[in-house]
């Protein structure tokens, strides 16, 4: 599903980011990234949805290589990746409901498949009692659930959360986490980037670890710190 | 708000491809003009700034283009009627104007040649000046003189025929309308060309307000547009409400710039309607209708041009 080959990248003003990546996800794993901040988790992330390119490298996305996609194509490539960040990225105007169409409604999706669809994704999450709150009015363990909802309301086969839980309480975090959890279930893949070590220990799943740019350790059923 | 939710089922991902490539919305002309008339109204004063400038450029557009019609209309006129004008000296007799009629006729290429009496010639003038002025009250006498009209059958005659008719000695001289024609188109192109130079100068002008206004609209709206962007919206379809905020403020200048430009053509056509009667005037009605779509046109690719450039950077990656 993903598929990293020799990845680096360096940064203009002279920052090592990522130092020789090369991973490979396969189809409906679940995979957490975990390193402290400021390892190159994120740039990580950002290169699967392809809002930064490698500077040397290959970066693979359902088979096709994204490094050398037309600019045009990447919406297309966007709408196959769920993407949920640790700030949720809410319109503060639009109620829940709005927010999860509002991805639906910019891609051109016919009108009469938005509501269904909007209300599926809803369910899925938890959601859809509270679909006529406004962000404000939700609590930041809800929020987040509208901004994964935004994120699967494509029916995407890969949902990356990056950083999903750093705004949220321990309980809250553990929520999310089976929720995506459950998305994976279903069949989605999903890639979490996470410095939450409890979590990557309870739920036991495949780790990769990263160090200032490298990968360090990538284990099957893995711990936060390694080891068994 | 929230639709009928129906039982949660499977969100079953559909394998990797199938993507509903480049389907315009039904919906998204009306969401990206609401949004464009929306980012219009919210930038106030900016947009009334834009829209003032805009209208400056195309004011000065089309002030150009009629000032150059009205000289291309009276080369124009010149031209339909060429013909070498003799005039003759005062006092000749009967005998020597028939002279001159037969020296005249001899001329390579004059095809006719009509007397003009000194009654003819002012009752003519009195004619171009039309019913204001009343010549008989403040001329004590008639100055005008006697002249034949020599008529050729080709134009590129007219400059020989004048100057042989030039030498005759009861001639007092011969003119032809070509200096005139020639003059005239020199001004009309230096007319066109400064008001392209001016026009051009100031688009460029109007186009930085433009883009500074619409970068407003941008800046207001961006975390709207990251998520649009990270959703996979396209380019264009997060370009349209910038391009029609940027077509708004053109047409709104468009038409702002052709209301000032026709009520001050009109009033100057009348006010000086009369003391220059020899200017062909195009009524201002016509102005208007000429002017309408060629300002239109200008003002919205002004306006266009401006939002491309505000969006331009913030969506390239």
């Amino acid at each position: 599903m993903v598929e990293f080959r020799q990845v680096s990248k360096v940064y203009p003003n002279g920052v090592c980011a990522l130092r020789d990546v090369t991973l490979r996800i396969e189809p409906e794993e679940f995979v957490f990234i975990v390193g402290p901040t400021g390892t190159g988790k994120s740039t990580l992330t950002r290169m699967v949805y392809r809002e930064e390119l490698p500077s040397s490298g290959q970066v693979l996305v359902g088979g096709r290589n994204v490094t050398q996609m037309p600019v045009q194509q990447v919406p297309f490539l966007r709408r196959r990746v769920g993407v949920v960040f640790q700030d949720f990225k809410l319109l503060p105007r639009k109620t829940a409901w709005e927010n999860v169409a509002f991805a639906l409604e910019v891609t051109g999706t016919p009108p009469s498949e938005i509501a269904p669809r909007v209300g599926e994704v809803l369910e899925v999450v938890g959601l859809a009692p509270r679909a006529g709150a406004i962000p404000r009015e939700l609590s930041a363990g809800e929020q987040q659930r509208v901004s994964i909802a935004r994120a699967l309301v494509h029916r995407p086969p890969l949902l990356v959360a990056d950083e999903p839980t750093g705004n949220l309480d321990p309980d809250t975090s553990w929520e999310i986490v089976q929720l995506l959890s459950r998305i994976n279930l279903r069949g989605t893949t999903v890639i979490v980037t996470t410095h939450d070590k409890t979590i990557v220990d309870i739920l036991r799943k495949r780790v990769i670890a990263l160090d200032r740019g490298a990968v360090i350790r990538d284990e099957a059923r893995g711990l936060y710190a390694g080891g068994h | 708000m929230p639709a009928a939710t129906r039982p949660a089922r499977a969100v079953r991902p559909a394998s990797m491809p199938r993507v509903n490539r480049g389907a315009r919305p039904a919906r998204g002309a009306a969401y990206f003009i609401r949004e464009g008339v929306e980012g219009f109204k919210r930038n106030g004063l900016m947009s009334v700034a834009a829209v003032t400038i805009t209208m400056v450029t195309l004011t000065a557009l089309g002030a150009a283009f009629i000032v150059a019609s009205t000289l291309d209309l009276l080369a124009a006129g010149v031209e339909r009627n060429l013909e070498v004008v003799v005039y003759l000296r005062e006092g000749l007799r009967q005998s020597d104007v028939g002279a001159v009629r037969t020296r005249l006729l001899r001329l390579p290429g004059v095809t006719e040649v009509a007397f003009v009496s000194k009654e003819d010639a002012l009752a003519s003038f009195q004619q171009r000046l039309g019913g204001k002025v009343d010549l008989k009250e403040f001329l004590s006498h008639n100055p005008l003189p006697e002249s034949f009209a020599v008529t050729a059958d080709r134009p590129e005659r007219l400059e020989a025929i004048a100057a042989a008719a030039g030498q005759l000695p009861q001639v007092e001289h011969a003119s032809y309308g070509g200096p005139t024609i020639d003059r005239l188109t020199a001004v009309t192109r230096i007319v066109r060309l400064a008001g392209l130079v001016a026009s051009a100068g100031l688009a460029l002008v109007a186009m930085i307000i433009i883009v500074n206004t619409i970068r407003l609209t941008v800046f207001a709206r961006r975390m709207e547009i990251e998520v649009m962007r990270l959703v996979g919206a396209t380019a264009w379809f997060i370009r349209w409400p910038f391009v029609i905020e940027g077509a708004i403020t053109g047409a709104v200048a468009a038409c702002a710039a052709l209301i000032l430009i026709t009520g001050t053509y009109a009033w100057l056509a009348w006010t000086m309607g009369g003391s220059l009667p020899f200017l062909p005037l195009i009524s201002p009605l016509e102005v208007a209708r000429d002017l309408a779509w060629k300002l239109m046109v200008w003002g919205v690719l002004i306006g266009i041009g401006g939002s491309l450039l505000a969006v331009r950077r913030f969506l390239s990656h």
